[in-house]
Parts: C-alpha cells; structure tokens; sequence
C-alpha cells in the first residue's frame, strides 16, 4: 500500500527572471511502513521535497497525496491540522521548546489536538529512546543526542501516518550519529512507522530500505 | 480541552519566566499608560469632586436636595418615598438675637441632617438632653463664650411671636465653614422639652417654628427635580406657589447635581484618544518587538501541529498575564501622582472660589475607568502582532530577517559605505516601528511645546488690571465670596477701619466707593427701559426682578423702575476708569457731574479682547436719564461718557454677584460721592481702594491682615500682588499638567527607543558578528548604533519642530484665542530644550544598550542565528 | 615556497570535567602561499572551529597562530578586528552579506571601514571577473544565492588580503552553481596570487584543490 503519492509535483520560489525550480516535476511512490532516505548535495531540492511531503509547503504544481489526503486541496488550518494529525518531524536542530520539560514536548503535539495521550505507548517509546531519566529535566541540559531522541519520540507520540526527518544526525559525531540513526531507525521499524530521512551521510543511507536521490529538483536515482 | 489549556497555560508560565528584560519592558509600557490614565482622571476627577465640595460647603449642604415646611404627618411619609435613600430631621426655630456679626440659625436636627449640612460635631458629641447644643467655633465666640465642650452659652430667639433666652450647654462644636453664618444644632429631647415652641402653624402664620424640613439623599439623581415635586403633591403640598398656605418645596442641590458641560467632555474625550493611541504607540512596538523576537518559536510551534487560533491564544494569553501585573501598578502610581498633583491645579480655582477643599478620595471611578482603557489600549495594540505571528508561514519563519527593503530591489550605491548611511538604512527595516518611534517622540516635543506657548500665552497683566485698579481694596468679606456678594447696608465698610487704614504710613490715592444696596428701593431710574416680564421676588434679597423683551433681567424699586447698580466715587477713582466715549477726560467728567449736568455709564467688557459688549449697552451718549427718588423725578441727567468696566469697577475681582443681586443686568451708573450721599440715604461704603508705596507694602499687607483677624473679621481684602499671583498660578498649572503629560509621553518615547535598540542588538547580533568578522572594530559598532538612536531622535525633534511650529499657530491660538485671560504669545524653547534632551538620549542609549546586551564572542554570535 | 600561516599545537576545549568538548586536540597545519588548500570532514569534527581560530575570530586554548609575521595571540580584540579587515578575507557558508547596503556598498564595506580609498580599478576587474556588474545598485535580498556568494567573493578579494578563508561557501548552492563559484574563486585566486584555506562537505570540490586536509574529532587524519 502506497503511503505516499507525488505526481509530477513542482515547487518554485521567487518570480521569473530569479525563478527557483526547488522541485521540478517528481513522481515518486513509497510505500506503507518502509524506510526511505534521500540523499544529495546542499541545494538539490531534497528539504523542499520533504517539506512539501510534511504539508510544510503547498505544490506549485502537480499533485502530493498523503495517506489518501490530497494536500494541495487543503487550506492553511487544514493543513495544521493534517500536520498534527499526521506528520512526525524531525529536525537537524532538534526544535525542541524550551520551555517544556522533556516529557512536556513528546506530549505537546497531542495537547494541541486535545487527544489523550496512551501513557503505555509513551512509556515503550521512552524507554527504547532511553529518555526515562530525563523526562523531567529541561532539553538545554541534555546531550545533543538525548535531545535528538526527544525530538524523535516527540514525532513518533502521536503515531502518524509518515516521519520526516531532515538531517536528523547533522549536527552529531560520526559514533552518535549512527546510534541515533540507528534507534530512529529502531523506533520506526517497532511502530511499523514510515519514515523518510535525509542525510548527507551515506553510511547512514545504508540503513534504509530506499535511497532516494534527487538533483536539481529531480529525482535522479532510485535505489531499493 | 483541559489537556491543550494545561499545555498553553504552561508554556506561557515559562515563556514568560524565561523573558525577563522584555516582560519587564511591556509591564512597564502597561503600567506607563495606566499611570497615564489614572493620574489624569484623578486629577480631572479629583478638581471636580473638590469644586463640588467646595461649593457644597458654602451652600452648607451636600444632600441632593431638600424639602421644606411639612407636617409631622408629611414628613413621616418621606420613609415611604422610593426615590429617596436617606433623609434626616431638620426643625429650624430661628435666627438668634444675640448675635454681633455672625448668623446663627438654631435647628433641632438629627445625626443624618447634621451630617449632610456639615454640621455634625468635629469635637465632642451630638446634644443628648434637652440643654445641649452643638455650633461653630465661629459662633460660640459671637456669642462670648469658648469653643470648649461641657461649656455654656446663652441663647436668645423670637418664635411664634415671643422672646425666648435660654442657657445651653455645649455638647460638642465644628469648625466654621464660613464668616456668616452657622448653625446651631440643638437634639430632639429639646424639641420634646419645649413643645410650645414646636406648634405647627406654618398654614396659618407662615411660622417657619414647627415645621419639618429635611434634606434628602436621592437614591438617583436623573428626573429628581419632578420626583420632588410630584411627592410634594402626593403628600397634598404645593410645590410651585409660595404664597400658598400648603407650600411646600422641593429644591434640588444644584452644587451637589451640576450639570457638566459638554466642551470639557468634548476636550476629556479628545485626550482620551491622545492617550490611548500614545499607548498604542508604545505597546504595540513592545509586541511587535517580542513577536519578532520569538518568530522562530512561533514558526516551531506550527510546525509540529499549533493551529493559528492556538498561536493567538498563546500570545493573547501573554498580554493578559502583563496587564494583570501592569495595570494594579499603574494604577497605584498614578493615583498617587494624581493625588500629588491635585492641590497645584486646585490653586487655580481658590482665587474664583474660596474656602477651597482639597478632596480626593480613591474613587473605583477611576481605577475601573483607567484599567478598562488600559486594557482597551492592550487589546487594540497587540492585535496586529499577534496576528503577525499567526499567519508566518512555518518554514519562512525560519529563516526570516526583517527588513522592508526587499521592496525596491536596487537604490544608488554611496561611493564607499560609510556607518551614518548604513544606520539610516537600518532605520528602513521596519518602517512601521521607526514612525512609530519617531511620533511618540515627537508628541512629547509638541505637546511640550504647545504647552509652553499656553503657558506663555497667559496673560498676567491683563487678569491682574481686570481683577484690581489699586495696589490695594478693602472690602467686606462678601464681596470676595462668588456666591454671595455685596448686597446690604449692614455690609458696609465702617469709618473707623478706613481710618485706621487711612492713618497707615505709605497710602496715597485712597478713596472710598459708595454702592446701593437691596435697601435702596426708592431710588430708581428711568432710561428707556421698563421691564415687565415674569416679576419674580428674589428670596434673597426680596427684590423684585423683572425681565425685558430680550430676556434681561433687571431689579426693580418700589416705583416699579429699576435701582440699577448705582455708585459714589472720588475723582481719582474716576481717574482710574477705562473711559471710553463722550468725556474721556476725567477731571472735566467729574467737574460736569458735580455740577449735576449728568453721569457716568458703565459697561461690561467682553473680556477676550476688552471691547464694551454691544448687548448691555442700553444707553448711548446724550441720553437722559430721569432719577427717581421715592417715585418722584428728581433729576434728570445725561449721558456724560461711557467707561468700560472690569471687575473691580463692578464690585472686586472676579466677583460680580453683588451686582447681580442688586441691579441685575443693568445698568452701571457712576456718580461723584457727593452727588450720592445727597441721592441716597443712609449711603454706605462697600470698598476702600488706595496705592501704597512700595517700601510700605509688606507693613500693610502685615496690617491688614492682623486688623483682620484681630479687628474687624468681617472685611478682606485684595491686593495687586495676590491678583498678580493667583494669575500666575494659572500659568504654573497649565505648565505643570502639561508637563506631566509631556514627560509621561516622553518616557514611553524614550522607553519605545530604548526597547527597539535592544532588540535590535538581540536580533541583530548575528549580523553585527558579520560584519565584526570582516573588520567592523567595536568603536565602529557603537558608532553605527548611535546614529541610529541619532537619527531617531533628529527625526523626531525635526518633526516636532515643525508640528510645534504648525500646532501653535493653529490649534493653540485658536484655543486661548477663546479665553479671554490669555494673549497667544508663541514660543519655541520648550521645543528646543526637549530636542536637546532627546539628542543626547538617542546618542546615550545605544551606547549603553550595546555595552550591556552584546556580549559573548564574535564565533558564538556566528553561531546563535545559525 | 614561504609559508603564509603557521599554526601549532592548537587546542579548543569547550566546557568542563564531564561534559568537556574537545572541538580541537592538537593541530600543527602551514600553509603556503598561493595555494588552495580544502578542509573536509564530517560536521562536528572541528573544522569551522579551526577556521574562525585562523581568521582570528576565536582564541585557542592552547597553541599560537602565526599569519605572515603577525602573532594573533598578541592582538587585542580591536587590534585584531582592524588585523581582519586588513589580512583576511571571510566567505561564509550563508553569505553574511549587510542586508541594507547595496552589492557596491558591501564590497566595499571593509575598506571603508578602515577609512581607505577603495582600489576601484581593481575592484572593478574583480567584480567584471565574478559577473557582478550589472548588480552593483542592488540590495542583496534580491539576488539568487550564486549571485549572492559571488558578492561574498567580490567582498573578500576587495581589500586584498594575505588569505581568504571560505567556510563551505557552496553549501547552500545547487551543484551546478557550486562548480561556478568554486570555479570563480580559483580564478580569481590565481589571478591575484590569493592564498585560500576552503571547508567543503563536497568530495568533488575538495578534489579542484591543491591540497586536501581531512580533521576528525579535532584531529588532521591524513593530507
């Protein structure tokens, strides 16, 4: 089952004659609960992919269906709504609030929706994350790492339908950046999620089940 | 539900705990426009409830209004009447005989009555038993005796036709409100004791002992008027006829219901909007500022699935949350403020009005009125920001820099590019702030401006040669009361204290000045005009008023012509006069009159530009006037000349009340003393005017003032010096209102300066880094942002010039042009010095902003935005 | 060839006890004059720590930093900023370009800031070399992020310095725009006898240099 659809979707920025072509007319496929990654230099257009797959950006042109819903249809509230409802994000720089404590933000997108958190989910995401012992302290004390992983159990709590993440082991060594590639990877398997990750990291990219490799706005090569 | 509130109420709890310096910036813009709110109405309110008071002092009520000649039976029914909240018992016997100068009226009264006409014991107790009095202290001593509670006093009175002299203990005493008169309050274990005295007869004799009377609070003031008098017939009273056997009154207390005149709303309403817009001007850039501060923030949030609406609410939230702390302080301070201002603007009104009393008391008026405007001001600024925030797109937020210069793509490029020109560029970025800051800087500027030009405008001079013609006048305390006035024989001056004045080393020009009074009935005039509308007996003075066809009202002799306001005076006081047609030479005016070949009219001025006012000039040059004495043509007299009057040719001062109550609107007539002691009988003097030399006048001014207290209490008096100062109290009131005013609109342009340089270190400091890694030097930096607060505040000044410039020869000559005690005189210093002040805040500022708030190394900056 | 920057021993430690980063743990690096020497390693590993303790941005917690016959660790912060302006020229990943001045202003910028008469002739062969000429009035929010990096260039080359540090000048640029600018600045370079010490994450970018440096957890691995 496909959980993601794009038909010659196009994403262009600024006006002619300084008109960017960011996405430039992709098909793409993928399918329910595998792990995709995309790789490809600064520049190739593979945020703005992701971006328009998250309903961060509405197409240009073309179509992006996700999970049955077609996202150029939807204004901008629905489009909130379809991104607290069915998207996880996860970024380079972890975008944690820091205000709330670690629990705090894996539960924030749920209290936005009003929905009642599954306190036994929560409590098997933490723990595979091994965020147990941070629950209650603030994100600045925590590693990079561990904050990373609160930013991935924070995706994963409300159980959506795709995981974005951009560059989520960017900032990291080469040692952390496979471990928290690795429980991401973990995570998403054990929920049956699907995630889409980019990563400058061909290491990493191993890890997938898909590498994904756009340029120029194009999806140049498609590896399974 | 529960679970978002929860999650939003904490994340503004720690949002706002993690934001200090920009909390402490709004709840300082919240609590500066509050103070701004509440000080104003506390003043404004504050001048009004001590006029009221004042007023109601010397009207020796502050009920609502009272009734008058009941029965037991009537007066019992009051506890029926829905209107009324409250009322108390008051049965006057009479004025007492054995009095020198001061009127006492004896009264039985209970508590509430004595409360309302401000005669309730300060010392001592309420009478218990039959004995007991309570009175003035003023009183007590015209009677002999001591204000000393256990004391006693004899008292003498006529009721019903028979003396009574009675001794009395003093259960208790108060403090005079006024020379006059006061009251004697005795208990109802009096009335009880003295039944015959109380005998209801008022239907039969018009015996005013053993009628009720009482003043009433009204449970509300709209329609009280008809209220009173449809009681009155309900009770079987006649409430409009006076010479009914059944009249029975009800009077409203005009000077506890004033009716408000809808220009000073008109004006508060104008300054309402003033204020809140200089508000807005200041709170919206404090939002505006922390929404681009936290845009990322906000960005993150929608991201990962805030609605917009939930944006709103977080932010909104935030507002609620300073103006909770904002607005209480505010409202402290500026009470406080308000309170401490009071008494200077109070000392405008205490040469119009005496016995002024400064009352100002923490009414929720005023604290209800200034929270409720502060957080109308809150709501309306915050709206633009706060839907800022919302509609960002999520990924833009990222990434956003403030700058409105996109807008045009390319501009001339400078030859090289050098720090005032990359600061007046930076002034660019957000346009809507930097006007923002730029105007309420530039309100204080003119407001300031304005403010020093009505200062300047007042016209000193010109209130003072209005208000006196002499160094000195002497005359009977009356006549400086704007309620009362100079209206009777027994107000006359005595001849031993123009003796004694007269032996004082250093008085020249003295003269004394006869004036008719309400005793004067038989001698009338006859200039053409014979009112004859709505004759009307003035209680008061029981003089009989009549109107013409144009609505003036003059007073009537017993011939049915008017009495006029007629006055005997020496030849320098003449002199002294404004005269302006016919014979304007006063040595050959006073020759003529002497010999009877006629008189001197008088007109008033309109005091806007001292012209004679066309409508009370009822008589012209050459016309004769026919004087009657006892209904006979005595003499018949021309028109001499005309003069045109102030305030001290009518009576002294401002007051004109005596005037009033005697001649009514017309008309003045000016004779030489001689002439007027050969018209009148009995003729009394009612002031003694005379210059001083200078070296003398502090002797005299010591003289006077111990001759009053210690001689005669009965007279006061006026000296050009006090008119000069109450004159300029109206300047320094203008000058400090203004000011204050200014200053707070100067705080919160200096305060909108100092939170955009902030911010503008906070959000620039990765720029700042840039341009430090490629060789800006510190100095450099602190350069380029004190042109900045520079340009700021040279905009502001060259806009505030110019508006003061525009504003002054407009607006504020337009509004003293109204008032006649101000001649517009435009001035540009306040300007300038506020200019001078804002110039060195705007080079101050950065300098010191940017020491404190752009720490931490150039690399660590790099990376913060990164 | 002589050597145009001298660094030796240099550490960075961040922190304390426990949580102590040690951005970098001993770096000895020449470079010559002239040259293009590329930086790659992953993100993390120290580099643009390294970079900023070249361009006097940073200080060294230990080691001394040489360029030409100037001891950065003898310079105070003014002294260093006016050392910058004069000797270094920065090229940064997302250009740093002063939003409200105009293309010519920015170029300039520098120079003006040490009260100079800029070099306008060569500046101006500078500017036609990068195709900036017909932007010379722009602001640069209306430039495409090439256009914008060529500016950074134009900037950094204006005052003539000793050595231009780039810290991944071509991150945020499509691959065909990368080859340009890298292109550009090894042009330009080489016309004017620059020195250039380059961070990149690009394999193919670093491999246009003469010489390729490799830092891992604060450590050179191998040239």
């Amino acid at each position: 089952m496909d959980i993601i659809t794009l038909k010659n979707a196009k994403k262009y920025f600024g006006a002619s004659p300084r008109m960017v072509h960011a996405v430039d007319g992709v098909n793409l496929t993928i399918e329910k609960g595998r792990f995709t990654a995309v790789i490809g230099s600064s520049g190739s257009g593979k945020t703005t992919l992701l971006n328009l797959i998250g309903g961060l950006y509405r197409p240009t042109e073309g179509t992006v269906i996700v999970d049955g819903i077609d996202l150029s249809s939807l204004d901008e509230d629905h489009l909130t709504v379809f991104r607290r409802r069915k998207v996880g994000f996860i970024f380079q720089e972890y975008n944690l609030v820091p205000d709330l404590t670690v629990r705090e933000n894996i539960l924030f997108p749920l209290a936005l929706d009003n929905s009642r958190a599954d306190m036994a989910f929560f409590g098997r995401l933490t723990e595979l994350l091994g965020l147990e012992r941070y629950l209650d302290s603030f994100p600045h004390i925590l590693s990079g790492g561990a904050q990373q992983c609160t930013a991935i159990a924070r995706a994963l709590m409300t159980r959506p339908a795709i995981v974005l993440a951009d560059e989520p082991t960017g900032s990291f060594d080469a040692k952390t950046s496979q471990n928290v590639a690795g429980l991401l990877k973990l995570t998403a398997e054990t929920f049956h999620q699907s995630l889409i990750m980019i990563t400058h990291n061909l290491e990493l990219a191993q890890l997938a089940d898909r590498v994904i490799r756009p340029e120029d706005g194009r999806v140049v090569s498609d590896g399974r | 539900m529960k679970d978002t509130k929860n999650m939003l109420n904490t994340l503004t709890r720690r949002s706002f705990s993690a934001g200090r310096i920009r909390n402490l910036i709004a709840v300082l813009a919240i609590a500066l426009t509050a103070v701004l709110f509440t000080s104003v109405t506390t003043i404004g309110l504050g001048t009004y409830e001590s006029l009221t008071l004042s007023m109601q002092l010397l009207k020796g009520s502050k009920s609502d209004g009272d009734f008058r000649n009941m029965t037991a039976e009537q007066f019992k029914a009051l506890s029926d009447a829905d209107f009324i909240r409250e009322y108390g018992l008051r049965m006057p016997v009479g004025f007492l005989t054995n009095t020198d100068r001061h009127n006492i009226e004896l009264d039985v009264m209970d508590e509430t009555e004595a409360e309302l006409l401000f005669c309730n014991p300060s010392h001592g107790s309420m009478p218990q038993s039959a004995d007991e009095i309570v009175t003035s202290d003023l009183a007590l001593r015209d009677l002999g005796a001591e204000p000393k509670v256990g004391g006693t006093v004899t008292i003498e009175f006529t009721a019903h036709g028979k003396d009574y002299s009675m001794d009395m203990v003093v259960s208790g005493w108060y403090e005079a409100t006024n020379d006059q008169t006061s009251t004697m309050v005795a208990g109802t274990a009096f009335r009880e004791a003295n039944p015959d005295l109380f005998r209801y007869t008022y239907q039969d004799d018009r015996e005013i002992a053993g009628t009720y009377w009482s003043d009433i609070v009204a449970s509300g003031t709209v329609g009280l008027l008809d209220n009173m008098k449809n009681w009155s017939r309900s009770v079987g009273g006649d409430p409009e006829d006076m010479e009914a056997p059944n009249y029975l009154p009800g009077i409203v207390n005009e000077m506890t219901n004033q009716s408000i005149d809808p220009s000073i709303l008109a004006m508060g309403t104008v300054f309402v909007i003033l204020f809140i817009f200089c508000g807005y001007l200041l709170i919206y850039n404090v939002f505006d500022i922390a929404v681009m501060q936290d845009i990322r923030r906000y960005g993150l949030y929608r991201t990962i699935g805030m609605s917009r609406k939930q944006v709103k609410r977080l932010i909104n939230r935030q507002a609620l949350w300073l103006s909770c702390i904002g607005i209480p302080l505010g409202l402290i301070i500026g009470f406080f403020i308000g309170r401490a201002a009071l008494p200077t603007v109070m000392e405008t009104f205490s040469t119009e009005y005496k016995n002024i009393a400064v009352n100002v008391t923490p009414s929720p008026i005023i604290f209800i009125g200034a929270a409720l405007l502060a957080a109308l001001t809150v709501f309306v600024s915050t709206r633009k920001p706060v839907r800022k925030a919302a509609n960002i797109p999520p990924i833009e937020a990222f990434r956003y820099v403030e700058s409105d210069t996109t807008r045009r793509s390319t501009r001339r490029s400078a030859p090289g590019a050098s720090l005032p020109r990359l600061a007046w560029s930076n002034l660019g970025r957000s346009r809507r702030r930097t006007a923002f800051i730029i105007v309420s800087l530039m309100l204080c500027v003119v407001l300031l401006n304005c403010v020093g030009t009505a200062a300047q405008s007042v016209d000193v001079e010109k209130q003072v040669d209005y208000m006196i013609r002499t160094d000195y006048s002497v005359v009977n305390a009356v006549s400086t009361n704007g309620q009362k006035g100079f209206t009777s024989r027994e107000e006359g001056l005595s001849q031993e204290t123009m003796d004694a004045i007269a032996s004082q080393p250093g008085v020249t020009d003295a003269g004394a000045v006869y004036k008719n009074t309400k005793e004067d009935t038989n001698v009338t005039y006859d200039f053409g005009i014979i009112p004859t509308l709505d004759p009307t007996v003035e209680e008061e003075t029981g003089l009989t008023s009549a109107a013409t066809e144009d609505g003036f009202s003059f007073n009537l002799g017993e011939d049915g012509r008017p009495i006029c306001n007629v006055y005997g005076l020496s030849e320098t006081a003449v002199a002294r006069m404004d005269l302006r047609d016919g014979e304007t030479d006063p040595h050959a005016l006073y020759r003529k009159m002497e010999q009877k070949e006629g008189l001197l009219a008088g007109v008033d001025v309109d005091r806007s530009d001292m012209s004679i006012q066309k409508v009370l000039d009822f008589v012209d040059i050459g016309d004769t006037i026919t004087v009657y004495k006892n209904g006979e043509p005595l003499l018949e007299l021309p028109v001499l000349a005309k003069a045109a009057l102030n305030g001290d040719d009518e009576e002294i001062g401002y007051t004109a009340a005596g005037t009033f109550k005697i001649g009514g609107d017309g008309i003045y007539i000016y004779l030489p003393s001689d002439i007027y002691e050969e018209l009148y009988d009995d003729p009394v003097v009612y002031k003694y005017a005379f210059n001083v030399e200078e070296s003398q006048r502090d002797n005299m001014t010591a003289f006077l003032t111990d001759y009053m207290e210690n001689t005669d209490p009965t007279i006061d008096f006026l000296t050009a010096d006090s008119a000069r100062e109450s004159a300029e109290a109206t300047q320094s009131m203008i000058s400090f209102v203004g000011s204050l005013v200014g200053i707070i609109f100067g705080v919160i342009g200096v305060l909108n300066l100092i939170n955009t340089v902030i911010t503008t270190i906070l959000t620039r400091r990765h720029e700042f880094a840039t341009m430090r890694s490629i060789g800006m030097t510190q100095k450099q930096l602190t350069e380029m942002m004190v042109f900045e607060g520079l340009f700021y505040a040279l905009g502001a000044c060259i806009l505030g010039l110019v508006f003061s410039l525009i504003l002054g020869f407009t607006l504020v000559r337009g509004l003293v042009g109204g008032i006649w005690y101000f001649t517009f005189h435009f001035t540009i210093l306040p300007a300038l010095i506020t200019c001078v002040v804002l110039v060195i805040t705007g080079l101050i500022v950065p300098a010191l902003a940017l020491k404190f708030f752009n720490k931490g190394s150039i690399v660590e900056k790099l990376r913060i935005s990164e | 060839m002589e050597s145009i920057l001298k660094a030796s021993g240099i550490k960075k430690y961040y922190g304390k006890g426990d949580t102590m980063v040690k951005a970098l743990d001993g770096i000895d690096l020449e470079i010559e004059r002239g040259k293009f020497t590329a930086i790659i390693g992953t993100s993390g590993s120290g580099k643009s720590t390294l970079l900023n303790m070249l361009g006097g941005l940073d200080t060294p917690t230990a080691g001394s930093i040489r360029i030409g016959k100037t001891d950065l660790a003898k310079l105070n912060g003014e002294q260093a900023t006016i050392f910058r302006r004069k000797q270094i020229g920065f090229i940064f990943q997302n250009y740093n370009l002063v939003p409200v001045l105009t293309v010519w202003e920015n170029i300039v910028f520098p120079i003006s800031l040490d009260g100079q008469k800029p070099d306008k002739k060569f500046i101006m062969q500078v500017v036609k070399m990068l195709g900036l000429e017909s932007k010379l009035d722009s602001l640069p929010g209306n430039l495409s992020g090439g256009q914008q990096q060529r500016v950074a260039i134009a900037r950094a080359l204006a005052s003539k310095p000793a050595i231009i540090l780039a810290d991944e000048p071509t991150g945020n640029l499509d691959s065909k725009t990368s080859d340009d600018v890298i292109g550009l600045l090894k042009m330009t370079s080489r016309e004017f006898h620059q020195t250039i010490v380059m961070i990149t994450h690009n394999p193919d970018i670093a491999q246009q240099a003469d010489r390729i440096v490799r830092i891992e957890d604060g450590r050179i691995m191998y040239e």
